[in-house]
């Protein structure tokens, strides 16, 4: 009897399916890869299991005994620990008091702060001669590193003693010897009879401590093996599935072939080296006219390129010049004046001020662009009316609140105030999260003609059929590089996804390609 | 030693009380220069009995603060148990036995605003400031239903027990001791670990199994606990009732937290510091009569200390 068991688990959010009848069964005593590409529902199949998503229906068993947990506390309770990344620690408190948090031992009720240091202790002494001497059990959490905090968060999971570990991309901020020391952790937990489930972006550590790997795809498992009957070309093709891994773009909005490259326009982006919270040394030119991919996994550095390039996140290192005039440690309106645009998926946070008009929204740009003090309505609304219909808006009056348009018209508002600025680059960070397929037709259709108007076009999109359908080149990140360019003949939804598991730094020639 | 461990940065941020402690004596030897008689007994033990309803006040603002709520209902609060107690004092004859039952009465009272305040604010996810201001309206109405006017003496034995003492040791000082044992032990807890966890990053804690949600309830039944105590202390002082006794504790309190170096943001602080925090204002108020200065500057004063203990408290928490 498999130790967990989900079957025919089912979740929408809105109109996405995230999972369409997914089945897993989980062995105890097994690293249980789990892979796919992004919005193939392995998240939220890994959500189910921790507590924090129910699931709309499917039945999840634990030892053969039906379960539903409505919490992390009470998956917790039921055996499972999970890894989430960044997600568990208090930057607050002290590298103890987190690792140790919700469960401190306890002597005539009141908590033994020696017990406490003495479990920290021997908790980090795991990880010995792999941490720098900086870390000990009362540093603040908010001192840390990347990687020890990522190790604090391994090791909190692994002090609760739980039967069914789900690690969720724990080595993303490890050194090699931090990572060597998690796998033989982990071959410890095997020996102990519990049961791993393993998610990397990584495919050389998906062979090297996996069992068995499961794929999944549209929000369903498509395939369980044996790590060893199985090779990373089999994985891929089952990752694309069948008919799309011959085929060369599929997904893409119809009648759109790629503008073809004119390698004579002038370089409007040159990025040079640059590196902010989660990028690494990112190198990069873009010419007028061309749009260019941004490709892998959710979360490997591609969005906080675009905001570290607008200068929506600070911290960020390097050389940005836009259009030869260099942009040093810029705030949004420094970017704007020098011709950027940023739409974000994320509107509630980066688009629209929701609560206030139509008009006003169209007018952000425009203002902080050219700026002076008074904007009379009139002249405004007269310079944005062509905008407005070019936009195809949908809605009632320009007064309105933006709150009142639908997800799609939301997003042709944030589109419409760039349009009214004229920006010479546009930084679309996955543009068409939840709006229909009409709005996002008529979004691309509209960076196309951006794009023939002579502006350049810097796309991250989580959907791969986006970016084969309208980038003649894609960078393919991981662990906040770029591991692989793909253009031409070369970009295939199967190379994206293949590239999408490269090892960072492993692949030769990868960055001299990109900055090329 | 450790870069995380030593330097004047890190142990500021541990101990956050120091400033406070240091600001506190500072006060007294300005208070000890200007009044020399600062440090007899008899004017010790009085100053302690004008300090002691912020500080416990102040104590309770903590709890509630640790977990990144705030309650701007705190001083109604102490109002309402004021005139529940001696309201129930009254309609029980005033014998020993109904000054335990009004007491008592005075306790459930403040648990049971602390509760209102934590269901609206965890359970139904209101927001803190907004709902507080509104139960401190509600409270502060409650408490002039109560009693509509000042007065209803207590029996005399109540207030003739709090300006004496026990076994030679003054009642002020006993609830005081009492207090800070009843800290200590709270400190000791997991609740007081969960507490910091909340505040400190929610989601966080959450997905760590902190029963969130039941830790920001039990920090506002906290805060109404020693709200209550307070009352109960300013009854014994004043010896009657009023509902509009506990008008500005909330925002005193809030200040006292401040200045104990707890970050209002949550997560960071503690009890000692507000302690001392609560010692500053009223020392601040001392000094300023004593050096003859007009009375109306010590809301001035107070105001731009706490100004500056939150400037520095940004500072410390940039580096």
């Amino acid at each position: 009897m498999p130790l967990l068991e989900l079957s025919d688990l089912r979740k929408r959010y809105g109109g996405i399916v995230a999972l369409d009848g997914a089945d897993l069964a989980l062995e105890a005593g097994e690293v249980h890869v789990l892979i796919g590409a992004n919005g193939c529902g392995k998240s939220t199949l890994c959500k189910v299991i921790a507590g924090s998503v129910l699931p709309d229906s499917g039945v999840l068993r634990i030892d053969g005994a039906e379960r539903r947990f409505r919490s992390p506390r009470e998956a917790a309770a039921a055996g499972v620990g999970v890894f989430y990344q960044e997600l568990s620690l208090v930057p607050s408190l002290s590298v103890e008091d987190n690792l140790l948090l919700g469960r401190e031992p306890r002597r005539f009720g009141l908590v033994d702060r020696r017990a406490v240091r003495r479990e920290a202790e021997r908790q980090l002494a795991l990880f010995a001669g792999a941490l720098g001497p900086e870390l000990a059990p009362d540093s603040r959490v908010a001192d840390l590193s990347a990687d020890q905090r990522q190790v604090v968060e391994i090791l909190k999971v692994l002090g609760e003693d739980a039967r069914l570990i789900l690690f969720d991309e724990p080595t993303s901020s490890l050194d090699r010897r931090q990572v060597a020391i998690f796998f033989e952790l982990v071959r410890a937990l095997k020996r102990e009879g519990r049961t791993v489930v393993f998610i990397s972006h990584r495919m050389d550590e998906i062979f090297e401590i996996g069992d068995r790997v499961s794929v999944m795809r549209d929000g369903r498992v498509v395939e369980t093996t044996a790590v060893a009957d199985t090779d990373p070309g089999r994985i891929v093709r089952a990752m694309v599935g069948g008919e799309a891994a011959a085929g060369g773009a599929p997904g893409a909005a119809p009648g759109t072939a790629p503008a073809p490259a004119r390698p004579g326009d002038a370089t409007l982006l040159r990025v040079d080296g640059l590196s902010a919270p989660r990028v690494d040394g990112v190198s990069l030119e873009l010419r007028a006219g061309e749009i260019l991919g941004l490709g892998g996994l959710h979360g490997q550095g591609q969005s906080a390129l675009l905001r570290g390039l607008f200068g929506i996140e600070p911290g960020v290192r390097g050389r940005i010049e836009v259009e030869g005039r260099p942009l040093r440690r810029p705030t949004p309106a420094d970017s704007i004046r020098a011709g950027l645009a940023y739409i974000s998926g994320d509107r509630g946070r980066d688009g629209v001020a929701l609560l206030r008009p139509i008009l006003e929204n169209l007018a952000y740009g425009l203002v902080t662009r050219e700026g002076g003090v008074a904007f009379p309505r009139g002249r405004v609304a007269g310079r944005l009316g062509p905008v407005v219909e070019r936009l195809g808006l949908r809605f009632g009056s320009l007064s309105d609140p933006v709150r009142s348009l639908s997800g799609g018209n939301q997003q042709k508002v944030v589109i419409g105030r760039w349009l009214a600025t004229a920006p010479r680059v546009i930084l679309l960070d996955d543009p068409t999260k939840g709006i229909d397929v009409n709005a996002k037709a008529d979004l691309f259709r509209m960076v196309r003609e951006l794009a023939e108007a002579g502006a350049a076009i810097l796309l991250y999109s989580s959907e791969d059929g986006e970016l084969l359908g309208h980038a003649e080149r894609v960078l393919v990140f991981n662990g906040g590089r770029i591991v692989r360019e793909l253009s031409g003949e070369g970009l295939t939804r199967h190379a994206l996804n293949e590239a999408a598991y490269a090892t960072p730094g492993a692949t030769p020639g990868a960055e001299a390609g990109a900055a090329a | 030693m450790s870069a995380a461990t030593s330097g004047i940065g890190p142990r500021l941020r541990r101990s956050t009380w120091l400033l406070a402690l240091g600001s506190a004596l500072l006060l007294a030897a300005i208070n000890l220069a200007l009044q020399p008689s600062f440090l007899e007994p008899g004017v010790m033990a009085s100053n302690l009995t004008t300090f002691l309803p912020l500080i416990l006040v102040a104590i309770g603002q903590t709890w509630v603060v640790l977990a990144s709520d705030i309650d701007l209902s705190i001083g109604s609060t102490v109002s309402l148990v004021n005139v529940v107690t001696v309201v129930v004092i009254d309609a029980l004859g005033g014998d020993a036995a109904a000054i335990a039952a009004g007491m008592a009465a005075g306790v459930a009272t403040g648990l049971g605003c602390g509760l209102v305040n934590g269901l609206c604010v965890a359970r139904l996810r209101f927001q803190p400031i907004v709902t507080t201001f509104a139960t401190g309206v509600v409270f502060a109405g409650l408490a002039l239903m109560v009693l509509p006017e000042a007065g209803l003496p207590v029996p005399e034995v109540y207030w003739r027990g709090y300006a004496g003492g026990l076994f030679g040791v003054r009642s002020v000082v006993l609830v005081l001791a009492a207090a800070l044992l009843l800290c200590l032990v709270i400190e000791r807890t997991r609740f007081a670990r969960a507490l910091r966890a909340s505040g400190g990053q929610m989601q966080a804690a959450y997905q760590s199994g902190v029963p969130v949600t039941w830790t920001r309830i039990r920090a506002y039944l906290l805060a109404g606990f020693f709200a209550a105590l307070a009352a109960l202390c300013l009854t014994g002082e004043t010896a009657s009732g009023d509902p509009l006794l506990g008008g500005a504790y909330a925002l005193s309190s809030i200040s006292a937290v401040v200045l104990g170096g707890t970050a209002l943001a949550g997560g960071v602080g503690g009890f000692l510091g507000s302690v001392f925090g609560a010692v500053v204002l009223g020392l601040i108020g001392n000094v300023i009569f004593f050096a003859r200065l007009p009375f109306e500057y010590q809301t001035l004063v107070q105001g731009l200390i706490v100004l500056a203990a939150l400037a520095g408290g940004v500072l410390v928490a940039r580096r």
